[in-house]
Parts: C-alpha cells; structure tokens; sequence
C-alpha cells in the first residue's frame, strides 16, 4: 500500500480561516512526481467519517510535505485541531501532475482553496520566475497569504479591492496576459473560477492546464465516485469510457479543452 | 517438540470456506462495485491473498453511469449513485478476463440486467468465453438505476423466474444478491434457493438521501442513492440472521465490514463468507488485516475451523 503515517510537524491558521499543515512523509515523499498531485488523509482511525480526504500537495520537499486547507465542513474543522506530534494516515501521492515547458512563459492562476497546487508549482518554477507569474484571487485581504508585488511578477486580487486589484482573478489574468503572450496558463480554484478561465484560454487559443476538484472516495480508481465530463467524448484515452474521465486517476490535472464544468 | 508443533497446529484455524463446489481460500471477498474490475489496484495491494474478488456490475451494453455527483460522505456511512457505469459485456471479456489469468484469488462476476433475456444474453456470452472467473452474482437489488435492478429484488415470483432461468444455463457458481429494501428479504432468499441458487449475498445497499440546506439540493445527483458503510452493518447482521433461519443454501454476509471483529458478527449470524465494500475505498488492503485479525480470534477461543461458527448465534433461535 502507499499508505503512510506521517508525524505532524505544524498546523497553523495562515489567513483568514486558511491553514497550513506540514508533516513528516518520507515514504510519500520519495515517491512523488510534482504539483498537481495529491494525497488522501485519513480523519479518524474511528469510522464515523468513513471517507479520506483529498488534499493538494502545497510543497514536497526534505520528506516533509505541506498542504493548505479552508475549514469547510467536519472533515476539515477535524484536521484543523490536530497539533503537532499527532499521526496521520495518508494515501499517495496520487493523481497526475502539471507539465510546463523550461522554454515558455507561465501564468499561475490560483484561487480559494484552489491555492495550494498553484503555489507549489510557483515554488517549483523558482529558476523561471523571469518567465511566470503569480495570480492570486480572495475576497478579501485577511485571506492573503502573500504580497501584492508586481515587480516580482505577483499579482493578488481581492473582491473588495482591499489588497492588490480589485475584482477576480480575470482582471489580473487580462492584464498580465497582454504582456506575456504566448504563454501557458496554469489554474486551480473554484469551479465559477475555472469556467471563466477555461473559456478565456480556449477563446485566445492559450494552452492551459487546469486541476479540477471532484466529491470523492477512494483515490485510486475503484469507487467511480470522482467524475468529470469530458468535451471530447471520442476520446478513449482514459481510464474509462467516453463520457466521463475519474478525476482521481485520470486527473486532477487536464487541458482546458478537454473538460466541461456542468 | 511435538508438543510445540501440536500446540502451532491447533492455533492455527482452518480459515478456507465452500460455496456450492467452489473453494475459497478465506472467507473475505471484496464486494461488487467497491473494488472495480479486480485489477486496477493490483499494484498496491497482493490480491491474491483475498478470498475472492467480486467484480462491478456488468450490463449488455456499455453504460456511462449517473452525472455528478456520484456520492457523499454521511455519519459512519456514504451514499452512493454511480448507475452501473462499466464497460459492457464484450469489453469485459476481450479486456478484463485476460488479466485474470495471474490474480490468484477467485473472481466472481457481478451482472445486471433490466429484462430476464438480458440476464441470460450476458450469461451466454460469458459461457461461450473461456474465463478463469468461478461464478456469478447476480444483481437484482441495485437501487441506482431507473429500469432492472431492483424491480426483481423485490418480488418473490421474479427473482424465482430469472434464477431459474439463469441456472439452466450455467453450471458456474450461482450468487443471487438481495435487496435490503424489502418487506421480507428471507422469502426473495427463499426463491432464489428454490430456483436453483448456490447462495445468496445480502444486503445491497439501503436507499438513502442527503440534501443541502444551503443550495436547498439533494447531494447526489439521483436524489435517491444507496447507503452503505458501518451505519448500515446492523441491519446486514439482522437480514443474515432472518435469512439464515429461511433458507439453507449458504450466505455471503454485506453491509459496513471494516475489521475482523465485524467480519465474525456476519459469520456468526449465519453468515458463510462475506463481502467488504465501502472499508475498501479507505484502505483496498483492508481485507487483509481482517484476515489476520480473525487469525488472532480463531487462536484466542481455539478455532479449528471457520465454518465452525457458521451460524452459532442464529441458530440458536432456529
């Protein structure tokens, strides 16, 4: 099994009911591919939440990795009061990863909790940082984790124009796109936020890949709980069949084109 | 020395099971619909060592499944509603048979149909095939799907009629699966074993719902979908101990297995060999620490056989 128990080493509020969590994962480590992937967290050895979590890897690195988290329901409010020293048991890493080229210019786009992949991709690109950039969107400043600082290519939004530009993520994606064509995109975040991207690249004919969240049980293929609609239902190159791709196995990382938020 | 060996020997229970001619290694089989085709997890998990493997549904025809979503997490359980998304029968034979060749566990090939004469065409097609799998568990309690399914799992006539006529066609091991969604589920047992049936499974999933308060929208997207987990392990012991008393053809127990101490509930209520589902999406390994979980009791109470405790609290009542 891929499963390990890792050792909390932090679990901290980095923003506004966002939480960072880093543990001890040698085994997941040495296996890992890059950003994008994800890991399925055990809760409880108890039953009363039958199903793992998914959560993105927000970095990998010395056999410690760090995901980042936004209290939503039991399950997260569960993990929020795990301290450090506490063991967990986690499946992965699971699910594929982003695939950039060294050559082309990257526009990182993360949103929500969408975040935590973007952000490990922005650290994974650390010797192109000339040639990406960084768009984060929130609804307000206090959910910022990082600087408005466009002389280093990051560019935050906030729906209440608190912090950096005001409004979505679209209006950073626009302006910065006018100056970084021929680039690729990168996004991650809620579904509203994909959508509006999803059209925005496939309109100025933009290679983007985007990691899409899906309800879901197993991670590794078995359940056919996690599915997404594929635009191109012709093609048979997936772990399933034409209509439907599982999100877990053949994801969560896809072309733009190549899916269709319902 | 020989009494140490005489002392290893009689801790070690005999943990291997019959149902109608076909041998399993243990009594723990992964349930149909919670372990895919058998083989996508083959990497993680040694298979092998599992009782048996009971596929997803197969259907005639390729089927997609339900939209999103599929399923949801509730107290100590989860709902489900993939509406017996699978490749087809054909498929199934050209692409998944063949991988069986190397499993070493039995594989027992879960059907659906929506008419009597689908059941048999699926049957057929895998009879003319040369396969490795042991038999077939018949699917007639699937609450996810709007036409088949569970239209037979809740008449007694039905489910009699499309056993009867699947017996005629297979000399295969013969598992009917019954509904918990019933008035009687021990008189749809008793009709499957009047018509032929090797043995029965109990209990498919019990319809269940879930809605959002705030999008003021049921959770899955079928409104009604199937709940399984240890919310409904209670009510899988009772079928068992109800149908045990009706019927004589062995029963593979379901319903919320997740460690050896629950695998021995069903196996004490009558149970023969038992099937675990929703356990697997947390750990696909997990029917494994069972295994070795029912090892430590058989040597705790001095077990020599598991069959030995088929049934000891039911019959009680009998």
């Amino acid at each position: 099994m891929k499963t390990e128990d890792v050792i909390i080493i932090n679990n901290n509020e980095i923003a506004s009911e966002i939480w960072e969590m880093e543990f001890l994962a040698p085994k997941i480590s040495s296996n890992y591919k890059g950003a994008g992937q994800f890991i399925q967290i055990q809760l409880d050895p108890g039953w009363g939440n039958p199903l793992r979590r998914p959560m993105s890897i927000a970095s990998c690195r010395d056999s410690k990795i760090s995901i980042i988290y936004k209290i939503f329901g039991q399950g997260t409010k569960i993990l929020s009061q795990k301290i450090s020293g506490d063991v967990l048991n986690v499946l992965g890493p699971l699910g594929n990863s982003f695939q950039y080229k060294k050559t082309s210019l990257n526009i990182l786009v993360g949103g929500g909790v969408g975040l935590a992949p973007i952000i490990n991709l922005w650290e994974e690109l650390d010797e192109l940082r000339d040639n990406s950039y960084l768009i984060i969107g929130a609804k307000a400043k206090n959910e910022h984790i990082h600087s408005h600082n466009p002389d280093e290519h990051i560019y935050l939004t906030t729906d209440d124009g608190s912090m950096g530009l005001p409004g979505t993520v679209m209006e950073a994606l626009k302006l910065v796109y006018e100056n970084a064509k021929s680039s690729q995109v990168f996004a991650c975040g809620p579904e509203p936020m994909l959508k509006q991207i999803q059209s925005f690249v496939i309109k100025n004919r933009i290679p983007a890949q985007l990691s899409v969240e899906s309800y879901m049980g197993c991670g590794v293929g078995i359940c056919q709980g996690c599915i997404i609609s594929r635009r191109n239902h012709k093609n048979k190159n997936h772990s399933y069949h034409e209509k439907y791709s599982l999100v877990c196995v053949d994801g969560p990382i896809y072309s733009a084109g190549d899916v269709i938020f319902d | 020395m020989d009494l140490f060996i005489q002392q290893e020997m009689l801790s070690l229970i005999d943990m291997s099971i019959k149902i109608g001619k076909v041998l399993f290694k243990n009594p723990i089989i992964t349930a149909s619909g919670t372990f895919g085709y058998g083989t996508e997890v083959s990497s993680l998990v040694d298979v092998s060592k599992f009782g048996g493997i009971v596929t997803k549904s197969i259907t005639l025809n390729p089927r997609e499944g339900n939209p999103p979503p599929r399923i949801v997490e509730t107290p100590s359980g989860m709902l489900n509603s993939i509406g017996l998304a699978n490749i087809g029968v054909d498929q199934y034979l050209s692409k998944k048979i063949p991988l069986y060749s190397t499993i070493g566990t039995n594989i027992i090939m879960n059907i659906a149909g929506t008419t009597i004469s689908e059941y048999i065409e699926i049957i057929n097609k895998v009879e003319s095939f040369s396969s490795d799998i042991v038999g077939y568990e018949i699917n007639i309690s699937c609450p996810n799907v709007k036409r088949g399914g569970m239209e037979f799992g809740i008449d007694c006539d039905l489910t009699e009629k499309l056993t009867e006529s699947l017996r005629k066609i297979t000399e295969r091991l013969l598992i009917v699966k019954l509904s918990p969604n019933v008035t009687n589920i021990a008189s749809i047992a008793q009709s499957a074993e009047k018509a032929g049936a090797d043995a029965v499974s109990a209990i498919n999933t019990v319809v269940g719902m879930s809605i959002d308060i705030h999008k003021q929208k049921s959770k899955v997207y079928t409104k009604l979908s199937g709940l399984s987990g240890p919310a409904i392990r209670p009510i899988g012991i009772a079928s068992v101990h109800k149908i045990f008393q009706a019927i004589d053809i062995p029963i593979i127990g379901i319903g919320g297995i997740t460690c050896g101490n629950d695998v021995l509930e069903y196996i004490l209520a009558g149970a023969s060999a038992v099937q675990a589902g929703t356990s697997n999406y947390r750990d696909p390994g997990i029917a494994l620490s069972m295994i070795e979980e029912i090892k430590l009791y058989g040597e705790k109470y001095n077990i020599s056989s598991i069959s030995d405790l088929v049934g000891v609290v039911s019959s009680n009542t009998k």
